[in-house]
């Protein structure tokens, strides 16, 4: 597993590239896809639509008419070179508290559902994802995946999805994806694949690992609540979440004020998140510990 | 305005190239499958080639309208008749108000387009008239045409006798096997030396669980190269299984041992690999292929596959037009 010395550069057809800057899940690589993005953002660069950065690549997308596959290779690599040190990093980063319910009835009634039509083999998730990653069980899979604050790294597969990475090395957890993949997943499931957590905006098909639920909406066409007045997204990159669980009851009060339109989301937005001290904090820290 | 008689199935409004700038947001552009036929559509009726317009699919809509209009009704044949009386495919066709045009089922190709003077003036949502129906955005109400909805449109300028010189138009037939343009990449070289052959080699089945998100396919196993298999454990379990990274539309998205072809609404990002890309100038072959249809894969290079999207590009403009 690496850090690539020089980033890849692979075609996707007439009109897009993906740069991959290594093949690794770390916060390093997604702090490089954030700042590439940033810098073609500022240097406007020709023929460039739009770019798509992931965890440790982005995805452009260009107009072949005004700029080659060639040239912009080239263009990459010099806005690429000239990306400062991550440690220089210091952005504001959200804190979002979301009531979940783990282990919960509605993504079972998912899985069983799977496992009854699709994949009779299929190891209720829980199990099978505190099991692979050597945890005594569901009960403690629990306390491992909410004892973190998660980063969103990007957003994608559906309008407003995050794709995060858990904060505190001690929570990380892996968990393959479903093969074949999940016909439907109920809106507002919590689920894993490779190391990345998701929540699962509306209900759509999937293919991670799925194991909690949160009542509150992370996209609203209607912009109803007014933390959507800028996007019908909640997220943005560099946001973070912290996942508190709650019972079933709990889950339906706040299920009835968000239909209600009384819900108060909880945000915390008076931080920064520094780079360089996450990485202090991270290099004092037992890894080998779980909580 | 026009009046939705009936709406056919899955009829939405669309336009091209419609919703772009929101991949990073997870939003997909949207957009006609087959743009050669919705492009040309647009220039007979005397609008820019990538005005709303409607996109039919399997069976087309009855439409009543209450205005005078041009109109133009291209790629599949679902034998459109105004007023019991046959349309001609390909040409611009005047329609005065309380007139009724139908659409039946398709008997060649599976979408049909009609465009209208003026285009479909509804209301955009992020830059785009485009239905992401599953979304629940864009076109009228977020959602594919039902009966009683009310279609604005815009003021146009169109003439009625104007045809698309028959060279130009896609070569849409009914021999349910069609060659399809790929270009390798950007993960092809996850997949072994015998993989890669038996991509390019097999046939390959469209099948029923296909819409406008993904084009599932049916056919031989994948065969993986070393890398797929030798890697950290945040890629996944599986072979085809990586680090979650941006799709290219266009995607051969391989989903286990499935692969689906990521189109007009399709995901924006996902764990799967792509180890081959549609390019633009092949979609129209996807939107005129119905399930069960074999397609066999042919290798372009990134060049061209952009100089087939600017040969299109050219075909759709006045210059196809007698």
């Amino acid at each position: 597993m690496t850090i690539y010395a020089q980033p890849r550069f692979l075609p996707g057809g007439d009109r897009y590239m993906l740069i991959e800057f290594g093949n690794e899940m770390n916060l390093e690589l997604n702090f490089m896809a954030q700042g590439l993005a940033g810098a073609i953002r500022e240097n406007k660069v020709g023929g460039v639509i739009e770019t798509a950065p992931c965890f440790a690549s982005m995805l452009v997308h260009y107009e072949p008419d005004d700029i080659s596959f060639a040239d912009l290779q080239t263009e990459m690599q010099r806005l690429i070179g000239s990306l400062g040190p991550s440690d220089d990093i210091e952005l504001p980063s959200r804190l979002f508290y979301f009531p979940t319910v783990y282990c919960d009835p509605w993504t079972k009634a998912a899985i069983d559902d799977y496992t009854a039509k699709i994949n009779p083999e299929k190891e209720y998730d829980p199990d099978f994802v505190a099991r692979l990653n050597g945890l005594s069980g569901a009960e403690q899979l629990v306390r491992v995946h909410s004892g973190t604050e998660y980063w969103v790294a990007s957003l994608g597969f559906w309008p407003g999805l995050p794709f995060m990475m858990a904060l505190d090395p001690r929570c990380v957890i892996t968990a393959p994806k479903y093969n074949p993949p999940r016909t439907w997943t109920p809106q507002g499931t919590v689920g894993m694949g490779g190391a990345s957590t998701a929540i699962y905006p509306v209900a759509t098909p999937g293919g991670y690992q799925i194991f909690a639920r949160i009542p509150v909406p992370i996209w609203d066409p209607k912009q109803r609540f007014d933390v959507f007045a800028d996007s019908i997204c909640l997220f943005r990159p560099g946001d973070r979440v912290k996942f508190v669980p709650v019972s079933v009851a709990e889950f339906e009060e706040i299920e009835r004020q968000v239909a209600d339109g009384s819900y108060t989301y909880n945000v915390v937005e008076y931080q920064k998140f520094s780079v360089a001290q996450y990485k202090h904090w991270v290099s004092r820290l037992d890894r080998t510990k779980r909580f | 305005m026009i009046e939705v008689i009936k709406p056919g199935l899955e009829t939405s409004v669309q336009d091209w190239p419609g919703r772009i700038g929101f991949w990073n947001q997870g939003f997909p552009p949207s957009g006609p499958m087959d743009s050669w036929s919705f492009r040309l559509a647009n220039v007979l009726v005397g609008n820019a080639p990538g005005a709303a317009g409607l996109e039919c699919q399997y069976l087309g809509p009855t439409l009543r309208f209450d205005a005078d209009a041009v109109i133009a009704v291209t790629g599949a044949d679902m034998a459109p008749k105004l007023d019991g009386v046959a349309v001609p495919l390909w040409e611009s066709v005047a329609v005065r108000a309380g007139q009724t045009l139908a659409l039946g089922p398709a008997k060649l190709g599976t979408r049909a387009y009609i465009a209208f003077s003026g285009g479909i003036a509804s209301e955009p949502w992020l830059g785009s008239r485009s239905t992401f129906h599953q979304a629940g955005v864009g076109g009228i109400g977020g959602s594919a045409l039902k009966a009683g909805h009310q279609i604005p449109l815009g003021a146009g300028t169109g003439v009625a006798g104007r045809r698309v010189k028959p060279e130009a138009r896609p070569p849409i037939h009914g021999d349910k096997r069609w060659d399809v343009e790929v270009c390798a990449g950007p993960n092809d070289d996850w997949i072994d030396a015998a993989g890669q052959e038996r991509f390019l080699s097999a046939d390959w089945k469209l099948s029923g669980k296909s819409n406008r998100t993904g084009f599932r396919l049916e056919g031989p196993e994948w065969t993986f190269a070393e890398k797929a298999y030798n890697k950290g454990p945040e890629h996944g379990s599986l072979p085809s299984n990586i680090i979650d990274h941006g799709y290219p539309l266009g995607a051969i998205n391989l989903a286990g041992q499935t692969p689906i072809i990521l189109v007009s609404d399709g995901p924006s990002m996902g764990g799967f690999i792509n180890p081959y890309t549609v390019p633009q100038a092949a979609f129209w072959k996807l939107g005129q292929s119905r399930p069960g249809d074999i397609y066999h894969f042919r290798l372009v290079s990134v060049e061209r596959a952009q100089a087939m999207a600017r040969e299109m590009k050219a075909l759709c403009t006045e210059a196809s037009i007698i």
